[in-house]
């Protein structure tokens, strides 16, 4: 584990690994545009605005949710070849509090639905306030116990055993709230982004300095929830200077420096192709980065030892075949889904 | 590898399998009404643009409009929660299927994103679509759908009959398994019978339609309900793939699954026939009211299927390869010498209510081996089941219990793990009395372990001897 991400690995376990990473990142765009969106989104309802842009986001939500559980498919497949014992053990010993997720995740989709709906724009303001902040409560939520479950997936068997025993319903420790706020605060840039693409494709120039403030605010919280997870968890911070996710560090921190640059362009000369282009392929990089530096902390409180004796279950894995067609399917659905775009765009003009 | 023990939990009065059965099956009807909503939808489409339905196009935003809200969010999220649950249920069977069929799992994961960006393309832009735009995307959502079913239909029967799999471990062999195409087609069907009802539910309740047009339409959907009459041939068909004893447990061999089988049979009789008789030969109008029956009746039908096709596998959750209490049959020789939870970590929760290290241990037995599927206190509890048996009958019916019930899982522990799982059964059963006494304490322990010993030689499943 001493080799760069995910060179240092037996092929097959190097292959999961690095499968696992980039589904992960695109689950890790949608989430962070449907929990910073529904944020905003219940935030202006209490404030009683109803910008444009948040309209915007009042209307994609609900699919940008549709494709962060989609997305969310992929990585949830390869982190059980990955992590088999850990990731199920940590399902089983929050049982009901785990499987909580799914009706609170089916309360907020349906709200995201209420929220565009004409019977709640007749409601009073408390009452459209209160739907409005029900996606965002859901959805903290389901993050909040995806953060709770992945930390105890790293503790060791005497830990689980104790847990188990003692019939705990939910698991705690000093880093988790801190941890939780780095990626929320981190969500905000990734929103800025995507929300900037629309606003370009819709001709909302005039947008710019919002979307940019915007920016610049997730980038001051994110670097202020860091501060706090690095007092809160020093030694799992120590695994993000290891020779395996160092580089990648830099590459996430190079992205910020990227976005930040851009983001400034933007907000003196206005939202152009290239300036998003460069944001977008800063916010690559931040993502990609930080999805590893992660795997590189589950790697560390794993262990050496401990993730050496599943290198044989990730080799028997690999060895169970798919993968051509696989790679051949998901060009095809690509292609198809790329279709699926044109042709909307096209058949939007004939009509 | 050591052998992996999981924490198990308890889900007081509910037998396990009845919670994932109960989510199953909303699955399964939300995921068919999907696939075949689509395809009602692609011939409506068609019907609208060569001018054979005036009404078809007002009626079909409004129906996808309603898929989306029950498919798109309860069908994909009970679809995640069915990962979740088999988690719970049996992490060594969502392991096994993990490893053996990810990347077939993943090219089906490729088809629903398909579906979902095509589903949704035509959600939020389908009413100012041209008709040939609209008509490209319905195709394309789909095929997206049919292919999702399509292929987690190959690892779903594969648990059933996973063929010629057991002996050779090649994919394709497991995937393209002996009721694959029995099973797809007969899903294919039940996909357009509930799109057909669910439509002409919908007929009904949109308020703005005459009764003309109502009619119209439903005549229109009834047809989606043909290839139900192909129900029965595809009913044999399955039925004639099935293993030899799987087929005996729907054939009388079990009353409880020979009633489900018949009961689904009778239900999807009735809708056939009052779909071939009033929907397709006199062309009827059917009101919310019977719609609504209809669906409510495919709803029961698709409820006793899928028990029946859970059902059918006992005692396997993967024919051959794993028992539904996730013990393999190759290593049942070898925990009757060594014991199922010698090495379990996880302590039995309550044990210091419990008056006994036997009994302590006997419901860390009934844990590992029995509790997937029995309860001890509710469903299909064990107390309950064995209640009139002595102790004495209790040993020598666990020990052989695979031959008592050719559809249980052989007993898989040592001759003290069984004795320690019928006191702790008896203790239940005898109200949970805090004067309880060690049955292997005294003098009587050699032949008693000698006996069960010989009672579970004498029931060794075959090729589980240990040499």
């Amino acid at each position: 584990m001493d080799a760069v991400f995910p060179f240092g690995f037996p092929s097959a376990t190097a292959f999961y690994l690095a499968v696992y990473v980039l589904t992960l990142a695109v689950h890790v765009v949608f989430m962070n545009y449907v929990l910073a969106g529904s944020a905003i989104v219940a935030g202006s309802a209490l404030m009683r605005r109803d910008e444009r842009v948040v309209r915007v986001l009042k209307d994609w939500l609900p699919v940008m949710l549709s494709g962060a559980i989609t997305a969310g498919v992929a990585p949830l497949l390869f982190i059980q070849i990955l992590y088999k014992q850990a990731f199920y053990t940590a399902n089983l010993l929050l049982f009901h509090r785990w499987m909580l997720i799914l009706p609170v995740l089916i309360v907020g989709f349906y709200a995201l639905y209420l929220m565009k709906s004409g019977w709640l724009s007749r409601r009073r303001g408390w009452a459209r306030a209160a739907v409005t902040a029900v996606p965002f409560a859901t959805i903290a939520f389901v993050g909040y116990s995806w953060t709770e479950n992945h930390l105890l997936s790293l503790r060791d068997r005497a830990y689980w055993v104790d847990f188990y025993a003692g019939d705990r319903p939910v698991h705690t420790e000093p880093q988790l709230v801190p941890r939780l706020l780095v990626w929320a605060c981190g969500s905000v840039p990734t929103l800025a982004a995507l929300l900037a693409w629309q606003a370009w494709y819709r001709g909302w120039h005039d947008e710019r300095k919002g979307l940019a403030r915007l920016a610049f605010a997730g980038f001051a919280l994110t670097g202020a929830a860091s501060l706090i997870y690095w007092l809160a968890a020093p030694e799992q911070v120590s695994a993000i200077s290891s020779p395996m996710a160092l580089p990648y560090f830099i590459a996430a921190c190079a992205g910020l420096v990227i976005q930040a640059g851009s983001w400034a362009a933007v907000w003196r000369a206005g939202l152009s192709t290239r300036a998003l282009t460069v944001i977008s392929i800063g916010l690559a990089m931040t993502i990609v980065g930080m999805t590893v530096c992660r795997e590189a902390v589950r790697l560390q409180a794993v262990g050496a030892d401990a993730f050496e004796r599943l290198y044989p279950l990730h080799r028997d894995a690999a060895a169970k075949g798919g993968l051509p067609i696989f790679v051949s399917f998901l060009v095809l659905n690509a292609g198809l889904i790329g279709l699926c775009f044109v042709l909307v765009r096209r058949g939007t003009r004939a009509a | 590898m050591d052998p992996v023990f999981y924490p198990v939990n308890d889900f007081g009065p509910l037998m396990k399998g009845l919670v994932i059965g109960g989510l199953g099956i909303v699955h399964v009807f939300t995921a068919q009404f999907a696939i075949g909503g689509g395809m009602l939808l692609c011939y409506f489409q068609w019907l609208a643009m060569t001018g054979r339905s005036s009404t078809a196009r007002a009626f079909m935003d409004g129906y996808f409009k309603f898929l989306v809200l029950v498919s798109f969010v309860a069908g994909a999220l009970t679809g995640v929660g069915m990962w979740f649950t088999s988690i719970q249920l049996s992490p060594v069977t969502i392991g096994l299927m993990v490893d053996e069929f990810h990347w077939l799992w993943a090219v089906e994961w490729t088809f629903f994103c398909l579906e979902v960006t095509a589903g949704y393309s035509f959600y939020r832009y389908g009413p100012g679509l041209t008709d040939r735009t609209r008509l490209a995307l319905l195709v394309l959502y789909t095929v997206g759908a049919w292919f999702s079913l399509f292929w987690i239909n190959g690892i779903l029967s594969w648990q059933l009959t996973p063929g010629g799999w057991t002996e050779t471990g090649s994919l394709w062999t497991g995937f393209f398994n002996p009721s694959f195409f029995p099973s797809l087609v007969f899903r294919t069907i039940a996909a357009l019978t509930v799109a057909a009802l669910v439509a002409m539910v919908l007929v009904n309740a949109v308020g703005s339609f005459d009764r003309a047009q109502r009619t119209e339409l439903i005549n229109h959907a009834s047809k989606l309900l043909i290839p139900m009459m192909a129900m029965p041939l595809l009913g044999v068909w399955w039925l004639a793939v099935l293993p030899e004893d799987s087929r005996e447990w729907v054939l009388g061999g079990s009353v409880a699954m020979t009633m489900f089988l018949q009961l689904a049979v009778l239900v999807s009789a009735l809708i056939g026939a009052y779909a071939f008789v009033g929907l397709i030969r006199q062309r009827l109008y059917i009101n919310g009211v019977t719609a609504g029956l209809l669906c409510a009746l495919a709803f029961i039908a698709t409820a006793f299927g899928e028990f029946v096709r859970e059902g059918v596998r006992k005692p396997y959750t993967v024919r051959e390869t794993l028992y539904s209490n996730s013990v393999k049959p190759g290593d049942v020789a070898r925990l009757r010498e060594v014991g199922c939870v010698t090495d379990d970590p996880y302590p039995v929760r309550g044990a210091d209510a419990m008056p006994t290290d036997q009994v302590r241990l006997g419901a860390k037995v009934f844990r590992g081996q029995c509790s997937i599927c029995h309860t001890t206190g509710g469903v299909n509890s064990l107390p309950g089941l064995t209640r009139g048996w002595d102790v004495g009958l209790k040993r020598v019916n666990f020990a052989k219990v695979h031959k008592l019930k050719p559809f249980m899982p052989p007993f898989a522990g040592t001759p003290d793990e069984l004795e320690a799982l019928v006191q702790y059964i008896t203790w239940l059963q005898e109200g949970k009395t805090a004067s309880w006494s060690d049955s292997l304490a005294g003098p009587d322990r050699a032949p008693t372990l000698a006996q069960l010993k010989k009672y579970l030689d004498e029931a060794a499943p075959a090729g589980t001897r240990h040499p």
